[in-house]
């Protein structure tokens, strides 16, 4: 049972290959590129949904910051499709692993990060010190945003395995709860099958969100430090 | 065979490069030209409207068609119910918590699919096409009508110009009576003057020949005084004054009457 529950998350190996490289470049195969000025159904709603992302996402930012816009939306669109695709059965999300999740985190916080500091060295530094603090708390509130600026990598990655990989966990706990209760009560585990859709519902909800959420902080630092 | 072509194309543009390709096939390969002629892919071929039609969303009408012949309309459903219980007789398909996961995640989208996909987002897509091309075509329409509004406001000043003469005329006119007036106010101008000085001079001689009258009358007056006698006048005053009784009497005597 222990064993059968973590199997969904190790790397995929075939016949001792790894294989999680074509994995992870699967989703990119379903978002057709084309240089028609009309294209069939699929190709139309997808550059509709990237138009609409892209207008709500980089309105906020300058001109400088827009230039960051191929990579924000490649990002929500990687996140998003591979989180989506891992709610089939038997399939392997990327996401779940912290190891990719932190190697898209740190690369681009310490992008804003750097980037503030190289073009807007006060304004930067002076995000430490929060406005109207009284002068005796001055250097614990310096330690504590200097804490906090260094978690925030942390946090985006760690926000996006742990949500992803406790969805999986729970919709495979809760299929071998059905399963297990329907030797012993159809009813019961006719609930605890009611109780998967629904849980299904919000895992497809918390896919999307988490693309976003992760996109947006992203953005948000990007917006900070410009 | 696209090589031939390329190198039928090379030969055909290039005659001195068919001397150096006849020498050995390595030369050819080495010396093989690309992108000489028309793209080969150009024009785009139109995509197909429609896809191939599919029963259960995954299998292919073909499938239904091939098994046909042999097994008639039910032997794809028949084939379906014996590959299902055999996987799970035999324990080739294991029932885990991921076939229940599957079962919820595979009846949700087919529920979502079913009730809120097929048609409407077809249209929904075909809507989005559709307003891009009213857009450009919008675009295209307008710049058609700009034009020929420009067409044939040049066409009707083009007309408006052969009618210019008219104008033309009417100011030559215009100039000619202005003149005309010109010519004849300076000329009334002239005769006025003229007849100006001409009267000065006239009055003038006028104005002598009366002064020389009244200085000769009175002149005639004065020595017509100075000869009347004291004695002479005595005379005539008491004549005077003897005919004036008599023209009394006679007044007096009539109104008697």
């Amino acid at each position: 049972m222990n064993e059968n529950l973590f199997a969904s998350f190790i790397t995929p190996t075939m016949m001792g290959l790894p294989i999680v490289i074509l994995i992870i470049m699967f989703p990119s195969m379903l978002f057709p590129s084309t240089t028609r000025l009309v294209n069939n159904r699929l190709v139309s709603i997808q550059q509709w949904l990237i138009r609409m992302t892209t207008k709500q996402m980089m309105t906020i930012h300058n001109k400088k910051g827009q230039t960051w816009a191929l990579m924000l939306i490649s990002l929500i669109m990687f996140i998003g499709s591979t989180n989506l695709l891992g709610l089939l059965p038997h399939s392997f999300t990327p996401t779940t692993q912290l190891s990719m999740n932190l190697g898209m985190a740190i690369p681009l916080w310490a992008g804003t990060v750097i980037l503030g500091f190289r073009h807007k060295t006060k304004a930067s530094l002076a995000h430490f010190l929060p406005q109207g603090t009284p002068l005796p708390l001055i250097p614990m509130l310096v330690i504590i945003e200097t804490i906090s600026l260094f978690i925030q990598p942390m946090a985006l990655a760690v926000r996006l395995t742990a949500n992803i990989t406790a969805g999986h966990l729970l919709i495979h706990l809760i299929g071998g709860a059905t399963l297990a209760l329907m030797n012993i009560s159809m009813t019961t585990a006719f609930i605890t099958f009611v109780i998967l859709v629904l849980l299904t519902v919000l895992e497809f909800a918390v896919a999307l969100i988490q693309a976003y959420v992760f996109t947006l902080l992203v953005s948000l630092y990007l917006h900070d430090n410009a | 065979m696209l090589s031939r072509v390329v190198f039928s194309a090379a030969a055909a543009t290039a005659p001195s490069l068919k001397n150096a390709a006849l020498l050995s096939p390595g030369v050819v390969q080495a010396t093989r030209i690309f992108h000489t002629g028309q793209p080969s892919l150009a024009p785009v071929p139109p995509l197909p409207e429609y896809g191939g039609k599919l029963r259960l969303g995954l299998i292919p009408e073909e499938f239904f068609q091939f098994l046909y012949p042999k097994t008639g309309v039910t032997g794809p459903y028949v084939l379906r119910t014996g590959l299902i219980l055999y996987f799970l007789s035999k324990e080739i398909y294991v029932v885990t918590p991921d076939t229940i996961s599957a079962l919820s995640t595979i009846g949700l989208l087919v529920y979502v699919i079913k009730k809120y996909g097929g048609a409407s987002i077809g249209e929904f897509a075909d809507k989005l096409n559709e307003q891009q091309i009213a857009q450009l075509e919008e675009v295209k329409q307008a710049t058609i009508k700009g034009i020929q509004d420009a067409i044939d406001l040049e066409k009707s000043q083009q007309a408006l110009v052969q009618k210019r003469h008219y104008l033309f005329d009417v100011q030559r006119n215009n100039i000619a009576m202005a003149l005309e007036v010109t010519y004849r106010e300076r000329l009334h101008r002239v005769y006025k003057e003229v007849k100006n000085r001409l009267d000065y001079h006239i009055s003038v001689q006028n104005m002598m020949r009366w002064k020389e009258q009244e200085h000769m009358v009175q002149w005639v007056e004065k020595h017509v005084v100075q000869s009347i006698s004291a004695q002479q006048e005595k005379e005539t005053i008491a004549k005077c004054t003897s005919d004036l009784k008599l023209l009394a009497k006679k007044a007096q005597a009539q109104p008697v009457m």
